[in-house]
């Protein structure tokens, strides 16, 4: 501030004076700080060596690929254990109720999705068929994948569920639909 | 510097002199408006601030569901409540300026009607779903019309007061109203170029990415030249007069004022960052933002060091209070927006409330502290008692009045930062095995719903406030006297040609020149940036696969406009890992070249739905918008149960085909004349699809919702062609 002069201009308008001050050291620095970002920063990135958005999202997901744990995949074995495990079918039957009987009903009757009380799977009645199609989805046909939603232990956890449906009678049964499957 | 006018006007004799009046009539009904419409527009804020709380808040009422109101609610409060204040304050202070009356009466008159009715029928339409759904451009080209020739009747009526003036230089204040009148004309005519189809709808000439460019071109510079300039010319009226000091610094005027008016324009890109924009064009967004740091931070010093030497009168003079505060508030949203536009802040804070934050701390702060600081001053002298000098109802009102609106600002602004902070965080958290921690969306809500309610208390003690000022303002002009101020002052001598002095102060004393310079200066971002993305065809790589919507898709996206379901839904995946893990493949410009008007959206309340076709059955979508709860557990989404009662309207379907054709779109004429036929047959397909899994439900064939899902079920879906004939 001590560079203010303070020196009046003969300017009045309605009553309103003018000082003729320097700029501000400072705000002058700022200025000239603006500028040059600007004469560096687009360069930067339209010719030079910045990232455009799609060479940062490869990087993104290559290190996201590299960070990630390794798979566990179930055996077949396993899942035979985990499909008659009896806390897991617990709680697959409290995730089911949240998530999945919007479609299927709660007693696994069926509604929009199909019924899945009966011997009868479009997509294959194995516990393996099952926790795929719930992986996965099948979204030509309306069932939405839920890898992002659900872990592989809790998509496991409602297969299972799923399973020990089959045999139980549902209140409004929807008719049978796809392959008979007789296996366990 | 000298000029042969600048002696004070008493010391003339008698007979160099012309006595006028001044119009002040055309201020009080300003003011009134500025107050009425100030109420309206921050109860509707209000609203709008409790239905993000509760879904309740909607009443399950068309005409005010979110997507609705918000429109509501954000013109009432620019156009409505902001507009009025800058025609009374520059219409006050420009008068006194220029020692002239108001050029022509008549037009004042119909300006100000003009405008009224603009915003009736704005509110009316917004409330009907009658939307071009361009942010803060929602208006119909009708009333696009009206406003631009009643800006044009604004202009002329300012303009003319440069022919008629008795003061031959232009003050700094004249400079900023000057331009912000040419440039708000300018963008308001671009971004409203459409090709109607109806007295009620119309399709922009632009579409895709060059939409969404113009758009925030004109969304970015509405922010500049109608919130920023023609406030900054009220401060520089306002504020010296209140403090009875003279103005800081007359070189960093003239800086400054160039400078800001000039870099503005280039910087509406920083809206789109990490969309599918050229990046040329993105980065021009960000390089000008950081620019405008200084020429806005020069408002703000050249505004606060004014007050130096009368800082004591800051304690006891509410008119001080309120416009420093202004001030300061200017000072920060001018270095929170540039913050917010590099790409690294930006990839956080976009689609969040903290844009929503950043946007009210301008809005609470800059624009409503300066226009109530204005009104306490303007008020008083406007009504005025007889023998009496200006004095206001209740000092201690009004100061207890700005104490509450700072403490609802705060509220509003820290409950909203911490809000968009925690959802922009929370929407991008993997956990350890590479999935992401809220994946489904409503896990994100009951950490915002505290926040949501927090912001509605501010917002409420703000409108306390408010409603103080109301009081105190009525108090004040009662049973005083409304004559209009006689002035006198020598006209000005014919052509004295200036030939010495300062460059820019000769400038000030020539209005055209200054006008066309002031033009060359605001045109110039706009036209490097948009012109090149029409013309060069690289900006928006074709994709085969795109083909445009089916008749009845494109009147389920006319409902979706309506509605206004972009208040709250982006239709752009942005290239992070966190974005296509949630939502699938990023978005590119190539699928949006038969989106008119894009939907891009600018706020993710819900989740983006550019890729939501095929991801859930119709059924899901029939379910979901009768009862969002239904299928979303914890959904802050209003139900929409009037689109399965109200009937599906075909009668414009082939029109509308008919519009796309003038674009290009390659609909063949047979399209054209079987656009309706089309149309039912595809909504009868989906109606007994839906009866044929659940034999009970209503045929739906007939009714809206039928379009709706058909178009919701193609979206971003025509990329996903093209990967499977590619696997084929």
């Amino acid at each position: 501030m001590s560079r203010d002069t303070n020196e009046i201009l003969d300017h009045d308008y309605d009553g309103i004076r003018e000082y003729d001050n320097p700029l501000p050291r400072w705000w002058v620095a700022l200025f000239w700080f603006g500028i040059v970002f600007g004469i560096v920063y687009v360069p930067y990135y339209i010719f030079g060596p910045g990232p455009l958005a799609a060479e940062e999202y490869a990087a993104e997901m290559a290190a996201a690929e590299a960070a990630m744990p390794e798979k566990k995949e179930l055996s077949a074995d396993d899942l035979l254990v985990a499909q008659k495990d009896p806390a897991r079918i617990a709680r697959g039957k409290e995730t089911f109720g949240k998530l999945c009987a919007a479609c299927h009903v709660a007693d696994g009757g069926g509604l929009v999705g199909p019924n899945l009380t009966d011997e009868f799977w479009i997509h294959g009645g194995s516990m393996a068929d099952v926790v795929k199609v719930i992986t996965e989805g099948v979204p030509e046909k309306g069932m939405i994948s839920w890898k992002t939603q659900l872990s592989p232990e809790e998509i496991v956890d409602v297969s299972a569920y799923v399973k020990s449906l089959v045999g139980t009678t549902p209140a409004n049964p929807k008719a049978p639909q796809g392959e008979k499957y007789t296996g366990t | 510097m000298t000029s042969d006018l600048e002696t004070p006007t008493e010391a003339l004799s008698d007979a160099g002199l012309e006595t006028f009046a001044y119009d002040d009539a055309i201020v009080r009904k300003f003011v009134v408006a500025t107050v009425f419409w100030g109420v309206i527009g921050m109860l509707a804020g209000l609203l709008a601030a409790l239905q993000l709380a509760s879904h309740h808040f909607n009443l399950e009422l068309p005409y005010i569901t979110f997507g609705r109101l918000r429109p509501i609610h954000t013109n009432a409060v620019i156009f409505a409540f902001v507009g009025n204040a800058i025609f009374a304050g520059s219409y006050y202070a420009t008068q006194r300026l220029l020692k002239t009356r108001l050029f022509s009466d008549t037009l004042s008159k119909i300006h100000f009607w003009g405008w009224q009715l603009i915003i009736v029928g704005a509110a009316v339409t917004f409330a009907l779903g009658i939307t071009v759904s361009k942010e803060y451009a929602e208006l119909e080209w009708p009333l696009d019309v009206a406003v631009a020739v009643i800006w044009i009747i604004y202009a002329i009526n300012f303009f003319g007061m440069l022919k008629t003036r008795r003061e031959k230089h232009l003050y700094v204040a004249i400079w900023f109203f000057m331009a912000s009148i040419i440039a708000v004309a300018l963008l308001h005519v671009v971004n409203s170029l459409a090709v109607p189809v109806s007295l009620f709808k119309s399709y922009p000439i632009f579409a895709g990415v060059q939409d969404a460019l113009v758009q925030w071109w004109y969304g970015h510079n509405a922010v500049a030249f109608f919130l920023t300039t023609p406030f900054l010319g009220l401060m520089y009226y306002y504020l010296p007069k209140a403090a009875e000091r003279p103005v800081y610094s007359y070189r960093l005027s003239i800086i400054h004022f160039w400078s800001l008016i000039f870099i503005y324009m280039w910087a509406g890109p920083h809206h789109l960052l990490y969309t599918a924009l050229p990046e040329w064009a993105q980065a021009l967004g960000t390089a000008f933002s950081i620019m405008l740091i200084a020429p806005s931070w020069g408002g703000m010093i050249n505004g606060l060091l004014t007050l130096r030497g009368a800082w004591d009168k800051l304690r006891t003079d509410p008119v001080l209070k309120f416009m420093v505060a202004a001030v300061t508030f200017y000072g920060l949203s001018t270095f929170e927006g540039p913050m917010m536009s590099l790409k690294s802040v930006n990839s956080l804070s976009h689609y969040t409330n903290w844009t929503v934050a950043h946007v009210h701390g301008g809005a609470l702060g800059w624009n409503g502290f300066l226009t109530f600081g204005m009104l306490y001053w303007l008020v008083p002298r406007l009504w005025r008692r007889k023998g009496k000098a200006p004095e206001l109802f209740s000092v201690k009102l009004a100061n207890a009045h700005f104490w509450l609106g700072l403490v609802g600002i705060g509220f509003y602004v820290l409950s909203m930062w911490a809000a968009g902070i925690a959802e922009g965080l929370m929407w991008k958290e993997f956990d350890a095995d590479g999935r992401l921690v809220y994946g489904t969306w409503s896990d994100t809500l009951p950490t915002l719903f505290p926040m949501y309610i927090i912001r509605a208390v501010g917002g409420a003690l703000y409108i306390t406030g408010l409603f103080m000022m109301v009081y105190n303002l009525i108090k004040t002009a009662k049973g005083a006297d409304t004559e209009d101020q006689v002035a006198q002052a020598p006209a000005l001598k014919a052509e004295v040609t200036e030939e010495k002095g300062h460059w820019h102060r000769l400038l000030e004393g020539r209005p055209v020149r200054f006008t066309i310079y002031t033009t060359i200066a605001v045109a110039i971002g706009g036209a490097m940036e948009i012109i090149p993305s029409l013309l060069i065809e690289s900006n928006v790589p074709t994709i085969a696969s795109v083909k445009p919507y089916t008749p009845l898709e494109l009147e389920g996206r006319d409902i979706y406009i309506a509605e206004g379901c972009y208040n709250c839904h982006s239709q752009m995946i942005r290239p992070f890992r966190a974005e296509t893990e949630r939502y699938g493949e990023y978005s590119k410009a190539g699928e949006f070249i038969y989106d008119r008007p894009f939907q891009f959206g600018s706020r993710r309340i819900g989740p983006d739905l550019h890729r939501v076709g095929g991801k859930y059955p119709d059924m899901w979508h029939y379910n979901h918008m009768l009862d969002p709860r239904s299928t979303s557990e914890g959904s802050v989404m209003p139900a929409y149960p009037w689109l399965f009662e109200d009937e599906l309207d075909l009668s414009l379907t082939a029109t509308k085909l008919r519009a796309f054709q003038i674009f290009n779109a390659p609909y063949s004429d047979d399209d054209v004349k079987n656009a309706e036929a089309n149309a039912r047959a595809q909504a009868a397909q989906i109606a007994e699809g839906l009866q044929a899994q659940v034999a009970t439900l209503p045929d739906i064939r007939d009714k809206q919702i039928v379009a709706l899902i058909a178009y919701l079920q193609r979206l971003g879906t025509d990329i996903k062609q093209a990967e499977g004939s590619a696997a084929r």
